[in-house]
């Protein structure tokens, strides 16, 4: 340990810190060392007590090292444990030195106090120095067969921490198959527990280089495995009850019926006082009902009233953890827990960080029959004591108004906040105002009554400036003094350090002009001169631009500035559907917490059993904008592409006409746009040209392993896109696309729905390999659009399959 | 899986470390915490309790002015650390008989020993306070006295306990107490939020079962209650048999010994609260003039003690001059006004009354203050619920029982 600078801290004689103390120390130990003196013991205690003490700050005592080995001669229990601690602490930076505890180390593995070997075992384990572990194997191997659970216990991780010192050794004792033969047959839980732990790691970092523990990790989560866990699952402490309730949510049962069974199982711990407990316990509901549409509705309503009960219950940091995972489900889900939004009413006493979540939970679950108090409770925080919790309260009313169809009730109310003034109510309000206006043209009349009355001096934020702004060029119509109000402003060009609200004054002052000519004409000269020679580049373009429009033709540029707007229907939503659907399938994992899936966050290296690396540059691409895009840049790319990856799309994308789907081709392009922009959708550099992919026609894959595998593997792309006219018209039975993608060797495991929905799942086999390509394809007639899901054994191939498999469905019905 | 542990003392200072894995964490990371949680200035502005550092993610919870960091490197849980976290801090508090640096630092050879034996390589084991307390003896002064009589002085405790080849594994097998009794105690809280026009806008209690249990051998208890309808939701300590909860509301449990939560619970949707707080507020030119009149208002049959009144004064008052006809009015440095007012006399309705200037500029007082409310009522559950009996099986000797009941503000506002 690396003692940190002391030199803040005043010394005290607790607290020594300089060299004199630890050499004193030295000679005592070493005093006492020989010694047989009765009381011994006690001045060893002592001193051991000092020398652990310095450690504990942080004082680097690693020097008496070899006194404090030779003082460990004793019966002890206390000295013993206060010498396994120091020596844990110094072993690894002092390897030599090492070697000297070794001897007693083994010696306490045969004492005939259980604690005493469990407790030597347990600091041997903890050494971790390299070339001492030979020494290891023995003790382990006779740890694990112990008669004294609590030995057996310590053994089972002691495997574990041989294994991250050496892999080499610890499979070559066979440890592994050791820990499964006591996980199965162990009469004490935690032993079972500990081994469990300790597999779940070793073959889930072993499964990537060796093909037996893959295996061996799938059997974790076979039927047998899994049943005999759960049927012990009252036996573990509530910490091992975690790790396996996790396990189960890996696990796929073939039937509706053994979800039940499970379910039934484990709907007391539900009620669990544990939290950790409850939420491993929802998110293994949630997992296993979600192809169950109706129940997985039931689950919600379940577990809603233990969700509230945390919340309420335990420390404030676990009500934090918890409202997250509600938050989740909330957004996920508004309508069932519409009716529980008191529940999510602030107090005045919580962090606003608990505040900020519970607020947009708010906004999610209004609908019709609550909107009234919610906006009510809402409008209160307005005048809260709190300055951000009633900023982000406005904005909150706000996006509720943007959903509602009854926005006329909270119309009067954003109105109302704008006779608090408060500068930063208004602030706020002007902008959410703005934004209703665009949404909702015919409510202009009443507030524009409201708005004109704002003084522009009393308004300082950019943003509310801005939309301030925007409002008056927009209806200069029907304010009275716009033209006077926005020549005050351009007055005060050059005190306005917002480019943001220089721009949106352009804007508005041309917009002023072509419906008051006379009026506006002294403003918008005095607003363009002062544009052009502004030292901001854009505000300076926009201003010569306006200029030029109007010099080129004045009937033209007053269509350019006021063209007929249509009323804005839906605002961009913030996070893509896709990334809320992985977080959910993170629940109960730290990427709920982030609200990002944990991709984004963790190290690849870093990452746990099971965590499986991802391609990120397969994420979610919005297909369906692009490809126009990508249409529109076709001549210009065909040359730049390699010309051998997929020819016959190349030469049929310059005769694709507009709503024909090319999806494969069009991701070929995007990623080349991507470069061509510089629009950094992927961190990772893209794909290289995958090699021609040849499928097995006679792939076979029975539906347990297909199940097992889909649950394990993480998804590789997963991408919608657009079914074809013709296709949407063949689509008259699941049966007919099965027999379409059979054609091209991609074979249906299961299929189901009826029009317009359909859901299949499809495999293919890569030719002469044992490659399994599993997908799964989401129809919707009534949008014309499918959900592919792929996942993929072998990641580098996952790019030619996913173009093989769109270019099969793209041509399902031409024929 | 935690790789480490930090306890952190109220300056930021690592009173101790356990390092868990062979993944070794620098203290470094304690610097790194304690300026991001130096750099929110208000108090509202807490860390959150899981953060992500440059190298690791942090669980962090406080308690008692100790700070508990747990640092990894993976996926996992979140509730499982900090749940684990609240646990550590539970024994310690439970064992040293309180948090402080100090304290800590007297006792960090017990520390780690709990440590050693609650989690192990990252994963934890034995949280049960029961089990632990017979690994590794508390440092009470019954023991001291013990190792001068017997000239032991370990505390260590011989033997393994029972508990862990016991098939309760709360519970020790061979427990003797010369005295058999069981407390059972309703704890309950009362979050209530009135708006400011009186109307109440929530009410809700959240109540726990604590029970003090010293039984011999292996007790088995039944407690009913009168009305279990009206709990919204339970939580259990895992000794309860869901069984009989499910089919008859009646808890069935061995208990561990001493005390522990039984059982939590939420009542929701309550009509009566005791107290009332009718707030007024006018301003003209500067001034606003403040009244606030504090009584009963479902009288819950029981005296209601230790009553205050509390809000923050708006950020635009400059000036505030608070008198209250009973009671001791206190304006701390933070603008937090306190009205301890204890109990309602009966010859009078409390009120505190004055006036708030406010800053230059400022003409009216758009802001609205919350009043919080603090009570707590001896001997009723204001959620009404009752119990019924306590059956007592398998005792060597009989036992005396007794039942108490108390309910405290939680988080009781009112606005203006």
């Amino acid at each position: 340990m690396a003692p940190p600078a002391q030199s803040h801290r005043s010394p005290s004689p607790s607290q020594p810190s300089g060299k004199g103390e630890v050499s004193d120390l030295k000679m005592q130990l070493r005093q006492l060392a020989g010694s047989r003196a009765p009381g011994t013991d006690d001045s060893k205690r002592d001193l051991f007590k000092k020398v652990i003490s310095y450690m504990t700050i942080g004082i680097d005592v690693s020097s008496v090292f070899s006194e404090m080995v030779m003082c460990s001669a004793t019966s002890d229990i206390i000295l013993k444990k206060m010498c396994y601690l120091y020596v844990g602490n110094y072993a690894k930076y002092n390897p030599d030195l090492a070697l000297l505890t070794i001897n007693f180390l083994q010696r306490d593995c045969k004492d005939e106090d259980p604690m005493i070997r469990g407790l030597a075992l347990r600091s041997l384990g903890s050494l971790r120095v390299p070339n001492l572990v030979e020494y290891l194997v023995g003790p382990l191997g006779s740890g694990l067969k112990d008669g004294n659970s609590y030995v057996r216990m310590v053994a089972a991780v002691g495997v574990l921490k041989l294994y991250h010192i050496s892999v080499s050794t610890c499979i070559d004792a066979d440890f592994p198959a050791l820990l499964k033969h006591l996980m199965l047959n162990d009469p004490d839980a935690q032993v079972v527990a500990n081994c469990l732990s300790a597999l779940l790691e070793i073959w889930g970092l072993e499964a990537s280089s060796s093909e037996e523990a893959a295996r061996e990790r799938e059997t974790l989560i076979s039927k047998p495995i899994i049943y005999y866990l759960l049927n012990r699952i009252k036996e573990f402490s509530e910490w091992a009850q975690c790790t396996v309730l996790e396990l189960v949510s890996k696990y796929a049962p073939p039937d509706s019926n053994e979800i039940f069974d499970i379910m039934n199982l484990l709907e007391d711990r539900l009620q669990h006082a544990n939290g950790a407990v409850v939420l491993a316990t929802i998110k293994l509901f949630l997992q296993l009902t979600l192809s169950m549409t109706d129940v997985h509705q039931q689950v919600y309503e379940r577990i809603k009233a233990p969700l509230l009960t945390l919340v309420s219950s335990g420390s404030p940091e676990q009500s934090y953890a918890v409202l997250s995972h509600l938050h989740l489900l909330v957004m996920r889900a508004p309508m069932w827990f519409a009716s529980d939004y008191k529940h999510l009413y602030c107090q005045y006493n919580e962090p606003f960080y608990v505040k900020k979540m519970k607020l947009e939970m708010l906004t999610a679950v209004a609908n019709e029959s609550n909107t009234y108090e919610i906006v009510t409770e809402l409008c209160e925080y307005a005048a809260n004591v709190d300055i951000p919790i009633a900023r982000e309260s406005i904005r909150a009313v706000g996006k509720i108004a943007l959903e509602q169809y009854d926005v006329n009730a909270i119309v009067d109310r954003l109105l109302q906040f704008l006779e608090m003034e408060k500068d930063y109510v208004t602030a706020e309000t002007l902008v959410l105002v703005k934004d209703l206006l665009r949404k909702y043209p015919q409510w202009s009349h009443d507030c524009i009554a409201v708005i004109g009355n704002i003084s522009s001096n009393n308004v300082q934020e950019p943003k509310a400036k801005a939309a301030l702004i925007w409002m008056l060029g927009e209806y200069a119509q029907d304010m009275q003094d716009a033209p006077y109000a926005l020549e005050g402003l351009i007055d005060d060009w050059d005190d306005e350090t917002s480019p943001e609200v220089r721009l949106h004054l352009l804007t508005a002052v041309m917009k002023c002009f072509f419906r008051r000519p006379p009026e506006t004409q002294k403003a918008l000269g005095s607003a363009l001169a002062a544009g052009l020679s502004d030292m901001h580049q854009d505000v300076h373009d926009r201003a010569l631009f306006y200029y030029r429009l109007l010099q080129h033709n004045v009937s033209v540029a007053n269509s350019v500035v006021n063209p007929t707007k249509q009323a804005v229907s839906v605002f961009a939503d913030t996070q893509s559907s896709e990334i809320k659907d992985r977080i959910f399938d993170e629940f109960n994992s730290l990427s709920v917490l982030y609200q990002k899936p944990c991709y984004m966050f963790t190290d690849k290296e870093h990452q746990g059993p099971f965590a499986f690396s991802e391609e990120l540059g397969n994420m979610s691409i919005g297909v369906d904008d692009q490809r126009v895009e990508a249409n529109d840049e076709d001549h210009l790319l065909s040359t730049t592409r390699n010309e051998d990856s997929l020819p016959q799309q190349t030469q049929g994308s310059l005769l694709v006409s507009f709503d024909q789907t090319e999806p494969a081709h069009a991701q070929q392009t995007n990623s080349v746009i991507d470069d061509i922009f510089g629009l950094g959708l992927s961190s990772s550099p893209a794909p290289a040209p995958a090699p021609l992919l040849k499928l097995n026609a006679k792939a076979v894959l029975d539906p347990t392993t297909f199940q097992q595998k889909w649950r394990q593997l993480p998804v590789s792309t997963s991408q919608e896109v657009s079914i074809s006219p013709q296709g949407v018209a063949a689509m008259t039975s699941a049966q007919a696309l099965v027999r379409h993608m059979q054609l091209d060797s991609i074979h249906c495991i299961a299929s189901g729905g009826q029009a317009p929905n359909f859901k299949l799942f499809f495999f293919a086999q890569k030719e002469n390999e044992p490659s399994n390509f599993l997908v799964e394809c989401i129809i919707n007639l009534s949008t014309s659009k499918a959900q592919i899901k792929i996942k993929v054994d072998d990641e580098t191939a996952s790019q030619a399959f996913s173009a093989l498999f769109q270019s099969a469905l793209s041509t399902f019905g031409m024929t | 899986m935690l790789q480490c542990i930090f306890l952190l003392s109220d300056s930021g200072e690592v009173i101790l470390e356990k390092q868990l894995t062979g993944h070794r964490v620098d203290r470094s990371i304690c610097t790194w915490f304690w300026e991001q949680s130096i750099s929110q200035p208000d108090s509202n502005f807490k860390v959150l309790p899981v953060i992500a550092s440059p190298t690791h993610y942090l669980f962090q919870i406080v308690r008692e002015g100790i700070t508990f960091l747990a640092c990894t490197q993976v996926e996992m849980p979140p509730l499982l650390g900090i749940e684990f976290l609240g646990r550590v801090a539970d024994v310690l508090s439970d064992y040293l008989g309180g948090l402080n640096e100090d304290v800590i630092k007297d006792n960090f050879v017990i520390v780690y020993e709990l440590l050693d034996e609650m989690i192990d390589n990252g994963f934890p084991l034995t949280t049960e306070p029961n089990i632990l307390r017979d690994m590794i003896a508390p440092p009470n002064i019954v023991s001291k006295m013990l190792s001068v009589v017997t000239g032991n002085t370990s505390n260590v405790s011989e033997t393994l306990p029972g508990a862990t080849s016991s098939c309760v594994p709360w519970r020790t097998t061979q427990l003797k107490h010369t005295n058999n009794d069981v407390y059972v105690n309703l704890v309950e809280e009362m979050d209530t939020i009135i708006n400011s026009d009186g109307a109440l806008v929530k009410c809700e209690i959240f109540g726990v079962v604590e029970v003090n249990s010293h039984l011999s051998g292996i007790p088995d208890l039944t407690l009913s209650f009168a009305n279990p309808s009206i709990l919204n939701d339970v939580q259990f300590h895992p000794c309860v048999r869901f069984r009989p909860w499910e089919s008859e509301q009646s808890l069935s449990f061995v208990p561990p010994d001493g005390l522990f939560k039984l059982m939590s619970y939420r009542v929701k949707k309550l009509r009566n609260y005791p107290i009332y707080v009718k707030p007024q507020m006018s301003s003209e030119s500067g001034t606003c003039r403040l009244s606030v009149m504090v009584g009963i208002r479902n009288d819950p049959g029981k005296q209601v003690d230790s009553i205050v009144v509390q809000f923050r004064l708006p950020h635009c008052v400059s000036s505030a001059n608070l008198t209250a006809n009973h009671g001791t009015v206190n304006i701390l440095a933070d603008k937090t006004c306190s009205w301890s007012i204890g109990r309602i006399p009966k010859d009078k309705a409390p009120q505190m009354s004055g006036t708030l200037v406010l800053e230059e500029g400022v003409e009216q007082l758009h802001v609205k203050p919350t009043f919080q409310v603090g009570f707590k009522i001896m001997g009723v559950a204001l959620s009404g619920l009752k119990i019924n009996k306590l059956d007592l099986k398998n005792l060597p000797t009989p036992a005396h029982k007794g039942f108490r009941a108390q309910t405290e503000a939680g988080q009781y506002e009112v606005r203006s």
